[in-house]
């Protein structure tokens, strides 16, 4: 079978636009407009996978992307629905799960031994000898499977979209149409998702296409914004609708929702009914009266109602020779098809496709053979409730429609056309029309005369049609009876889990995977509810959907992790480092240079000479009001009562654990007023946890982030005064500028808060001013340094230089257990203070006393230990090394490292070890370099 | 995914927006024993609870409402 009909009104190609795709090497024709599967179809390609378990041939099924049968590798991207793929010039497709091709899958013998793979066979098989899982899993799992992860390629980056509405429409078929249309043209704002790239739902397939063209129009008409090819896939708390398409995620709030997602088309069940060629009617109606491709020469339709026929007349009109099976005992044709009436399909035959299929009433065991090689099942149907469901809509069983149907809907939710029950076209569209127009008035743009149209609308809308008549459950014939085509589950297989006990859907589910693959439940899920009640010896009506959950339609995983954006934030003299030629590196989501020239050479600049590095990172608070003093009182262990008006004390923050959080300087800058610095990367962690309390303390004072207003310079080194002798008017001499001072002065012509502080362990300033004169500052102080030797120094040489003097830092010293007596910083603790944050909590750890303490070491330079390096003893695990650096002043390594309490005296030792290396080392209670601090206070 | 926060300064906000600060709790106890509570335990009861909010992407200021956890309705 290959070729197309002779084209048609309507027909979706244009013959006037040829192209090529490549199809496993070789070329394949195709027309614009097509899809992948069309255009195979059309060339001939009946077999369009291997099934996930037993390695079966597959063939296009439904058309509508609703089945697994025709996932395929395409341009690298595995289980692409390629029957609604469009095609591309050149793209490249290949079949999947096969070896060593799809056509001959000696992986095929497989479906011979299905009677060692019973359900749940993985739990029962290979579980003794214990190893033998071991072996036998990754065979298996490259047996089962679908596509090949591609390993290489990394996609193009999706956006996220928000848009608002106050309709939106689910689904654009033709219910989903006139919804759409009625919202907004009675002026709601209205956005309308279909998931394929036309809009008409079952209405596309149709040979005529008056009813979808009309309403096609309207809805463009009306205003409504239209999104083809974007697929709804969740709802979400809300409510938000959460779609793909439109290259990228869609998140949707509306203040009305309106489900028109309609029904998918459902298959029967009888032996071999998995057979390539085996057809709904959708996908026959969509080959023929859309793609042109006739799928059969001979077919058999079983069918019990009006789409039955329509596919029959389709197929005759395209020059088969059909034979209608009519469930119904009455049925007949009017129009001179051939109708077996009262009978079903028993079984179907063939190997490679099918070749007859024996036709008899229901429960018979044996019927009359027609050969055939196409057989359509039309008019079986599951209404598509999952997303409506996901609102919170409740269900139940409707013995017309013989399917479970909305019942309660929220507030604010409609469901309407085939989703909703209707089974004729008319009713579906006034069910849409209807509910555009409920919606639109409810908020505020009811249309004049809406009242009247209403009602009309109302009687069209309860039209349903016929009751439903659903082929038997299952068959008598030999073969197997595939109720779930994605994970290969047959009836034999269902049966015999619920005999195990597994006799609910939700059991029967986990148990034999049924439902549980890529279509998630769409083209099995009558089948395999039916056949649970059958083997539970329930009816239909008794048993339960599974539970709605995301994603109802395949999504890509890029889809959902959507555009990689790192925040990334530079100081305002970063282009200057950048021109020097810094190396940089992130520090939190700050870029800071690591380095200029070596971190060698610039801690020996700021040893010896004079260096400078930018702290403008560092978080700052300013913190002004008649109760300033009793906030800082209440956030510190320290006292901040006396400090005086231009002095400067190190304070570290504890939780009501009595963990610290964080340290850093707190300057008085006036009575009511200080200046707090806190660590670049939990600034914002503290802004949040500073707020948080003075929320419920409701203090006279306010807190303002001005991390980013001010720069900061950290001037140091023996030359440092010498350079901002020169940089300043000011008298920085060590009377007038005294350590631990808080003084505000110009820097060369800027107004400066300059701290007399010392984290690098020398003589130095760090320099606070407003951050728009950063790089005027930074040339002034590289300009007055150079006579002197300056350098700029970056974040790796400020780590060793602090090292020297063992001063922490917190997060990389200290971890989320770390109290101020275990790191030696007792001293601050202030127990006769009235309350502060986490006294509670240090008055039980002052008792216990602490069981480790954070110490320094120096060990031999000939083996850096890395950060989380062990300290054992005697082979046991006892701490861990937190920062370790070579330092020239010590001529050693030199570290901080966790030890157990009773090991904090100097010269004890001990041993640290990293994988195989090892080496000895020695606790050093005080600073490697100028313990007493005669330098920082010079 | 769609939870609106109202925010005093703000209006009604995307939840992505806000910080989660967890059930509101007491900022003292009277004993150790009550303060060990205070510092450690929490209800993680369903239906309605009192919550903090912290308005990250807005007025980084902390908001008090009370929310259903069970669906996430937010009134008194």
């Amino acid at each position: 079978m290959s070729g197309r009909l002779p084209a048609r009104p309507g027909e979706a190609i244009d013959r006037g636009r040829p192209l090529t795709i490549d199809f496993e090497g070789r070329r394949a024709p195709a027309f614009e407009g097509d899809t992948v599967g069309s255009a195979l179809a059309a060339a001939g390609v009946t077999i369009t996978g291997r099934s996930f378990k037993y390695h079966r041939p597959r063939g296009l099924m439904c058309m509508t992307g609703a089945c697994p049968n025709c996932l395929m590798q395409i341009d690298g991207i595995p289980n692409v629905r390629s029957c609604t793929e469009p095609v591309r010039e050149g793209m490249r497709v290949e079949r999947q799960n096969a070896w060593p091709s799809v056509d001959r899958d000696v992986h095929g013998v497989l479906d011979s031994f299905s009677f060692m793979m019973p359900p749940g066979f993985y739990y029962k098989v290979f579980q003794r000898p214990r190893w033998a899982w071991s072996k036998v899993e990754p065979i298996i799992r490259k047996q089962a499977g679908l596509g090949k992860v591609p390993r290489t390629e990394d996609h193009e980056p999706r956006e996220v979209v928000n848009l608002h509405a106050d309709v939106a429409v689910i689904g654009g078929g033709l219910a989903g149409l006139a919804a759409a249309a009625e919202a907004a043209a009675a002026g709601a704002s209205t956005v309308l998702l279909e998931q394929r790239r036309e809009a008409g739902g079952r209405a596309l397939g149709s040979a005529d296409d008056v009813d979808r063209a009309r309403l096609v129009a309207e809805a463009e008409a009306s205003g409504a914004r239209i999104l083809l090819g974007t697929a709804a896939f969740g709802v979400f708390d809300g409510p938000v609708v959460a779609a793909v398409g439109g290259g990228g995620l869609q998140r949707i709030r509306a203040r009305h929702l309106v489900f028109a997602t309609g029904a998918v088309e459902q298959p029967a069940v009888f032996p071999n009914n998995d057979l390539p060629g085996v057809m709904l009617s959708s996908a026959v109606e969509l080959l023929v009266n859309r793609f042109r491709v006739l799928p059969g020469r001979r077919a058999v339709v079983l069918t019990s109602n009006q789409d039955g026929y329509r596919a029959a007349r389709t197929l005759r009109d395209a020059g088969a020779d059909v034979f209608v099976v009519d469930l119904r005992a009455g049925a007949g044709s009017a129009d001179g098809l051939r109708v077996i009436p009262g009978s079903t399909i028993l079984s179907a035959k063939g190997r490679r496709g099918v070749t007859a299929v024996s036709v008899g009433a229901p429960g018979s065991a044996t019927g009359q053979s027609i050969p055939c090689d196409l057989v359509v099942l039309a008019g079986f149907s599951a209404p598509s409730t999952n997303l409506l469901a996901m609102t919170g809509a409740k269900l139940g069983f409707d013995d017309d429609a013989q399917a479970f149907l909305p019942v309660e809907l929220p507030p604010d939710v409609h469901a309407v056309g085939a989703v909703a029950g209707a089974r004729t076209v008319q009713g579906a569209i006034a069910q849409g029309r209807l509910a555009g127009l409920e919606a639109a008035a409810a908020v505020g743009q009811e249309p004049p005369g809406a009242a009247g149209r209403m009602e009309v609308l109302r009687a069209q809308a309860a039209e349903r049609g016929d009751p439903v008549v659903l082929p038997p459950e299952v068959a008598t014939g030999e073969g197997k009876q595939f109720a779930c085509l994605c994970m290969d589950v047959t009836s034999k297989e269902l049966k015999a889990a619920a005999a195990e006990g597994f006799d609910s859907m939700e059991l029967l589910k986990r148990y034999t995977t049924v439902s549980m693959g890529p279509c998630q439940g769409k083209a099995c899920m009558l089948s395999a509810q039916r056949l649970c009640a059958r083997a539970a010896g329930s009816s239909f009506a008794e048993t339960r959907p599974t539970t709605a959950r995301p994603p109802w339609t395949p999504v890509e995983l890029g889809a959902l992790a959507g555009w990689r954006r790192t925040p990334r934030k530079e100081t305002t003299i970063h282009d200057l480092h950048a021109d020097s030629g810094a190396t940089f590196m992130w520090a939190g989501d700050w870029r800071r240079p690591h380095h200029f020239a070596t971190p060698e050479q610039e801690v020996e600049a700021v040893r010896h000479r004079v260096g400078v590095i930018d702290v403008s990172t560092l978080g700052k608070f300013r913190v002004k009001g008649p109760e300033a003093v009793e906030l800082l009182e209440r956030l510190y262990p320290n006292r901040f009562g006396d400090l005086a008006v231009g002095r400067v004390r190190y304070g570290a923050m504890l939780n009501d654990e009595g963990v610290i959080l964080d340290d850093g300087a707190v300057c008085r800058v006036g009575d009511d007023e200080f200046f707090v610095t806190v660590t670049t990367g939990n600034t914002a962690a503290l802004e949040r946890w500073i707020t948080w309390w003075l929320a419920d303390w409701r203090l006279d004072v306010r807190v303002l982030n001005v991390t980013g207003a001010f720069a900061a310079l950290n001037l140091a080194g023996p030359d440092s005064r010498k350079v901002m002798s020169v940089l300043t008017d000011a008298d920085v001499s060590s009377e007038a500028v005294k350590y631990m001072s808080a003084s505000s002065f110009e820097v060369a012509g800027v107004p400066s808060l300059v701290l007399r502080i010392g984290f690098v362990g020398e003589l130095g300033y760090e320099i606070h001013f407003p951050s728009m004169y950063g790089e005027h500052v930074w040339r002034a102080v590289m300009e007055a340094g150079r006579p002197f030797g300056i350098v700029p120094f970056g974040l790796e040489a400020q780590r060793v230089l602090r090292l020297e003097k063992q001063h922490i830092l917190v997060g990389q010293d200290t971890d989320a257990e770390s109290d101020p007596f275990e790191v030696g910083l007792g001293w601050m603790v202030k127990a006769d203070k009235p309350d502060f944050l986490g006294r509670r909590a240090l008055e039980d750890l002052a008792e216990a006393g602490p069981k480790e303490r954070l110490v320094g070491f120096t060990c031999d330079p000939s083996w850096l230990p890395p950060e989380g390096a062990s300290v054992v003893h005697e082979g046991v695990w006892v701490g861990r090394v937190t920062s370790a650096r070579r330092s020239a002043a010590a001529r050693s390594v030199v570290g901080l490292a966790w030890v157990p309490a009773g090991w904090a005296e100097d010269d004890t030792e001990i041993e640290i070890q990293f994988g195989g290396a090892h080496a000895k080392a020695k606790v050093a209670l005080k600073p490697f370099y100028d313990p007493e601090g005669a330098r920082l206070r010079s | 995914m769609g939870l609106k926060i109202p925010c005093p300064n703000c209006g009604p906000r995307d939840h992505t927006e806000f910080w989660f600060g967890g059930e509101l709790r007491p900022i003292e106890a009277p004993d150790a024993r009550e303060d060990f509570r205070r510092v450690y335990l929490r209800d993680n009861a369903p239906g309605p609870q009192r919550e903090r909010w912290y308005h990250l992407y807005g007025c980084r200021r902390w908001l008090t409402i009370s929310r259903d956890t069970t669906t996430n309705r937010i009134g008194d």
